[in-house]
């Protein structure tokens, strides 16, 4: 059970999708059903594996490593350890959300979406865990074909210029990225004398530093582009406006955090000084987004693409507290991720709901909804401050660590991240009062019904991780510990003692001594 | 490697011996017997029976005929390759041709006399037996490529392919009496033994000799600038002949390139220039030009040039395996690339058809299925994992890298890159085009399915578990001293 | 070099060909009696006042005809050299052209077959 079930986890959706074969298309309840069964069930092992997971434990967990490709030594190598654990409950929730929240939504085609929609989940979850980077390479590749699908069939009027754009501009990055990934394989046989993709051999290898750079710079592009970082981000807006709400969620939700995890994964403990090297540049294109994407967002006329702008202003600071490079700033981004999929795929999936209703997406058409639709504003307030980073809620937590972060690493950096927090406020603010506030002027938007069951036990579990993380996040930032001062220990190249000594110790942390464990209190940070 | 030699052994040739029977059976029964569908059976059990020995003689590398014909793990496998590709046009070939009107017997007979043409280029270390092997291929193609007589642009296809074909082997004889003139033999084993004297000895024929066969095969293999025939041919050719086009002498083309390039000339350093510029003009020509077309065959016929520029790439990383990855890409190919065609046909065989790409359009909502492996075959066009295409484009770009090529890879990726857009257009026309009018259905027989099958079953298997296929490919090199 | 010593001959033979067929141009030109008479400029057949259209249209048979013929003539004329050694070659050249025989007459029977040799 230790080694099956990171694959029970991921090819769990394609039985499903096995299954769904089986049913002719006219019977679009039970497919509907079956597949809301399977991610159900792919949600129930996630969880099994998360009881399973041993928080304090370094290294990878639940590994398996079988060889696939003899012919160069590539390997069935799966494995994860606290941060991909995370991104892995993320997928699990938002997909089984996602297939939840199109239920009426979806009427063509119906097989073929949830087809798509189950082969998704795979791919996404085979990026989380895999830890041999052609089989990486397979499943980040291989994800964009159910997500085309998504958008270009059940998409928006524009959905077929959004749909090759987002292929295009992802295989850009990824097609270059896989140069570089032979590059890295050729230069590892030369170093170790042995074919291998595996990622953890990978790291212990010294790179030169003018290799470094090149191949850094293509990894960096291919993970960049999916975050989006500006100014590759131009994809981003257009796939978000003509997906489907549930392709929305998943795009937002998870497929932007597979470009942050790859930075984590891939381009910092593989290309330490490389990394080193580009963080000014990453965190200056970070800054810009985080600025830009606020301010763009502010003057959206359509609520969908003011939340797609706010996400590219939200990756930015995920993206700077990554490179910040020290506990407080990568944590901090960490659970940014988490959060930014919670809530943004929230405000998606509500901005849905209205738009079943209304088949309107623009802000004037509403106003005053708080009267006719009080639960739905209800939950449209609390997910839109959660976004906004109020305290108490799970924003809150990741912002403020990663301006911590930001702020010990360089206090100029995270002055100007703050602005964009203030902004990140003026724009939802701004659109909450004209949406939901205020009177009611447009008499279609008197008759509204309020949402029904089913709409909200979509809403509700993401509202439940909204307060929990925003209250009690220890669970989350144990588990992630470990990783995350191991990814630092790679790149600052020392032992992982010397990256508790340098940065501190701030959440209470408990550490493991043969059998007993003791948690010590959180020490003072010593600065830099 | 220990090969077995005789002068005169039929063993050696009775895979190509049982095609050539069947086929000529074939031409006369059909002038008697009226059942075109017994024809078409006979034709499959003398290919499937030709495959069974062809496989028996894995591993078993032998020579004969005084060193003409050689059979080794090479010429085999490429010689299942050619096979295969027969049998799956034929299977795909016999609706269409019903539809159409052209169902005739010369069709298999053709079919089988250009295998075995080409199963000889491939089991050959002699130029003179390549150029025959490469005639005997050719004939048949011209007639096939005119199949359908009242069409004018089919005619147009059989004259164009004639006369470039004709072109063609002149430069190729051409070179071949330049290197004999240079080396006093036409066996390339001989010729590589004796290289560096020869070099030094008489260089200039030599080298304009290898220039020469260069040119001669570059037509064949339809790599720019010699590319000019393959739009309007394959165009104008009945659409399970593109298909046949498109993979048959395409491989045969390079498993005589491989061998002349890569094992008569390894001394010839300098012509990596030359496939390097050869690689790069064909990828981009091919995949640029792509873009811009209406017609579905037309848009294929330019990517199978792009494609040939990929296995360029191979060639022109050179080495053992760099051979080895040409001949998987081709295996690769000759499924996903066969596939698509067979698809191609099942639509053009309604009438009416003039193969637009807007006819596609409305497939997804009528044929689901059909549809999904049209977008699988697209797909590993584009070269996607975890279907055949990435991992045969994989591994020439690995073979690339290696040997230092850094920056022809990145152009053949970015190419990878331009091709998406166009293969996607196809998937973009059967799911979410609305047709103009309803989509009239196709219809379906047990040889389409077989062949959609087989086609969709290897695109598969080569893409997901590739350890087995890539081990026969290494198994297929030849020394390379 | 050597090679042109060799090929020397040959090259000068091809020069002074063309040299003397270029000077009985000239000559012809230059000294040649011209008139211009309708007659002259009429397309030659034989002597006879030409009738009809040239772009005349044969039957197609003819072609057949001829192009079978060609076919069939040049494949016998690989009997003579073999007839000639005959002695030499033995039991397995009588083999090798039975075989070569029989896969001509595949084609015969064939052309029989589809009709290409009756008129009508």
């Amino acid at each position: 059970m230790e080694q099956q079930i990171l694959t029970l986890v991921t090819f769990f959706p394609v039985i499903g999708v096995a299954l769904l074969l089986l049913v002719p298309r006219e019977r679009a309840d039970t497919i509907k059903a079956v597949s809301l069964i399977v991610s159900f069930v792919t949600f129930l092992f996630s969880l099994l594996m998360y009881v399973m997971f041993d928080p304090v434990a370094n290294g990878m967990q639940f590994e398996i490593n079988i060889p696939w490709i003899a012919a160069f030594g590539i390997h069935y190598h799966l494995g994860i350890d606290g941060i991909s654990l995370l991104l892995i409950m993320l997928t699990t929730i938002l997909s089984v959300i996602a297939i939840l929240s199109s239920w009426t939504a979806i009427k063509t085609g119906v097989k073929g979406y949830y087809i798509s929609m189950l082969l998704l989940e795979t791919g996404m979850l085979g990026v989380f865990v895999s830890l041999d980077l052609f089989l990486f390479y397979v499943f980040w590749e291989a994800m964009l074909v159910p997500m085309y699908f998504l958008i270009g069939v059940w998409g928006g009027p524009r959905r077929i210029y959004a749909a090759i754009k987002f292929v295009l501009f992802t295989m850009f990055g990824s097609l270059l990225m896989l140069v570089a990934l032979l590059y890295l394989f050729f230069l590892y046989h030369g170093y170790a004398g042995e074919y291998s993709f595996d990622l953890l051999k990978i790291y212990e290898m010294p790179i030169p530093l003018g290799a470094q750079t090149y191949m850094f710079l293509a990894f960096a592009l291919a993970f960049a582009i999916k975050v989006p970082v500006w100014p590759f981000h131009t994809w981003l807006p257009d796939a978000h406006v003509e997906a489907p709400t549930a392709g929305s969620v998943i795009l937002a939700g998870v497929l932007l955090k597979m470009g942050t995890y790859g930075f984590l994964r891939v381009c910092l403990p593989v290309f330490p000084e490389a990394t080193i090297q580009f963080v000014p540049l990453i965190s200056i294109l970070a800054l810009i987004g985080i600025v830009y994407g606020a301010l763009v967002a502010m003057v959206q006329r359509d609520v969908k693409s003011l939340v797609a702008f706010s996400s590219v202003s939200h990756l930015g600071f995920v993206m700077l507290g990554m490179m910040a490079l020290n506990v407080q700033g990568m944590e901090g981004s960490v659970i940014q991720m988490i959060n930014h999929g919670i809530s943004t795929g929230a405000l998606f999936l509500i901005v849905g709901m209205i738009y079943e209703r209304r088949h309107t997406r623009l802000i004037a058409d509403f106003g005053g909804l708080a009267k006719s639709m009080p639960v739905f504003s209800t939950f449209f307030m609390i997910v839109a401050l959660s976004s906004i980073g109020l305290p108490l809620t799970n924003g809150f937590v990741g912002e403020f660590l990663i301006l911590l972060g930001t702020f010990k690493a360089n206090s100029t950096y995270a002055i100007i991240a703050a602005s964009g927090v203030i902004l990140a406020a003026c724009y939802m603010l701004w659109m909450l009062q004209r949406v939901i506030f205020g009177k009611l002027t447009k008499p279609e938007n008197e008759k509204l019904v309020d949402l029904n069951i089913r709409e909200r036990l979509v809403l509700i579990p993401l509202i439940v991780l909204i307060f929990w993380i925003g209250i009690y996040p220890k669970p989350f930032f144990i588990r992630m510990e470990p990783a995350v001062k191991a990814i630092l220990s790679m790149v600052h190249k020392v032992d992982r003692a010397d990256v508790e000594r340098k940065e501190g110790i701030h959440v209470a942390q408990p550490t493991c001594v043969g059998t007993t464990c003791t948690i010590s209190g959180g020490g003072a940070g010593c600065g830099k | 490697m220990d090969i077995r030699s005789a002068a005169i052994d039929l063993g050696l040739i009775s895979p190509e011996i049982i095609i050539l029977a069947s086929a000529m059976v074939v031409l006369l029964l059909g002038t008697v017997l009226k059942s075109r569908g017994l024809m078409a059976f006979l034709s499959l059990l003398g290919l499937v029976v030709g495959l069974v020995l062809v496989l028996q003689q894995w591993s078993q590398p032998q020579s004969g005929y005084y060193g003409m014909v050689l059979k080794d793990n090479f010429s085999v496998f490429f010689s299942v390759v050619f096979i295969m590709t027969a049998i799956i046009t034929l299977l795909m070939a016999r609706d269409y041709l019903i539809a159409k009107h052209i169902d005739r017997h010369e069709f298999y007979t053709l079919l089988m006399f250009s295998t075995v043409g080409m199963m000889l280029m491939a089991g050959s270390t002699d130029l003179v037996v390549i150029f025959l092997g490469l005639e005997i291929m050719s004939v048949p193609l011209y007639v096939m490529a005119g199949m359908n007589k009242i069409d004018p642009k089919s005619n147009e296809s059989g004259i164009k392919y004639f006369m470039i074909g004709a072109f063609a082997s002149s430069f190729l004889v051409f070179g071949i009496a330049l290197l004999y003139g240079a080396s006093g033999t036409t066996d390339l084993r001989r010729i590589m033994a004796d290289f560096s004297f020869l070099k030094m000895q008489s260089e200039l024929l030599l080298y304009s000799g290898a220039l020469l066969v260069m040119t001669g095969f570059a037509f064949k293999v339809a790599a720019v600038p010699f590319h000019m025939w393959v739009p309007d041919v394959y165009e104008g050719a009945p659409t399970p002949v593109t298909g046949f086009f498109s993979v048959g002498p395409k491989a045969a083309g390079f498993a005589a390139l491989l061998r002349i390039c890569v094992y008569g000339f390894s001394g010839m350093a300098e012509l990596t220039a030359v496939f390097w510029l050869l690689a790069v003009l064909t990828m981009v020509v091919g995949n640029v030009l792509a873009i811009f077309q209406n017609n579905i065959k037309r848009m294929l016929a330019y990517s199978s040039i792009a494609h040939a520029g990929y296995i360029l790439v191979a060639l022109t990383a050179g080495g053992e395996g760099a051979v080895s990855s040409a001949v998987y890409y081709l295996l690769a190919y000759m499924f996903f690339n066969l596939g698509g065609f067979t698809i191609v046909t099942i639509i053009d065989s309604r009438t009416g058809s003039n193969s637009q790409i807007d006819e596609i359009k409305g497939l997804a909502g009528r044929h689901p299925y059909l549809a999904s492996l049209l977008a699988l075959f697209m797909f590993a066009l584009a070269g996607f994992p975890p279907t055949a295409g990435f991992m045969g484009k994989f591994y020439i770009f690995s073979e690339a890298v290696r040997n230092g090529f850094v920056w022809l890879t990145v152009i053949a990726v970015m190419n990878s890159l331009v091709s998406v857009f166009y293969y996607l257009r196809v998937v973009v026309a059967a799911f979410f085009g609305k047709p103009d009018q309803e989509f009239s259905p196709v219809s379906f027989s047990p040889a389409l399915f077989i062949a959609l099958l087989v086609t969709a079953v290897g695109t598969l298997a080569l893409g997901c578990f590739p350890g087995y296929w890539l081990e026969l490919s290494q198994m297929s090199m030849f020394p390379i001293i | 070099m050597e090679h042109f010593n060799t090929f020397f001959p040959i090259f000068f033979l091809f020069v002074f060909a063309a040299i003397l067929a270029g000077v009985f141009l000239l000559l012809s030109v230059l000294f040649g009696r011209k008139t211009k008479t309708a007659a002259k400029g009429d397309p030659y057949e034989s002597g006879m006042k030409p009738i009809g259209t040239t772009r005349e249209r044969f039957p197609v048979r003819f072609y057949l005809v001829a192009i079978l013929f060609i076919i069939f003539d040049i494949e016998v004329v690989f009997l003579y050299p073999w007839a000639v050694i005959y002695d030499k070659l033995g039991m397995f050249g009588f083999m090798e052209m039975l075989v070569f025989v029989v896969i001509l007459l595949v084609g015969y029977f064939y052309v029989l077959g589809k009709g290409a040799l009756k008129w009508d």
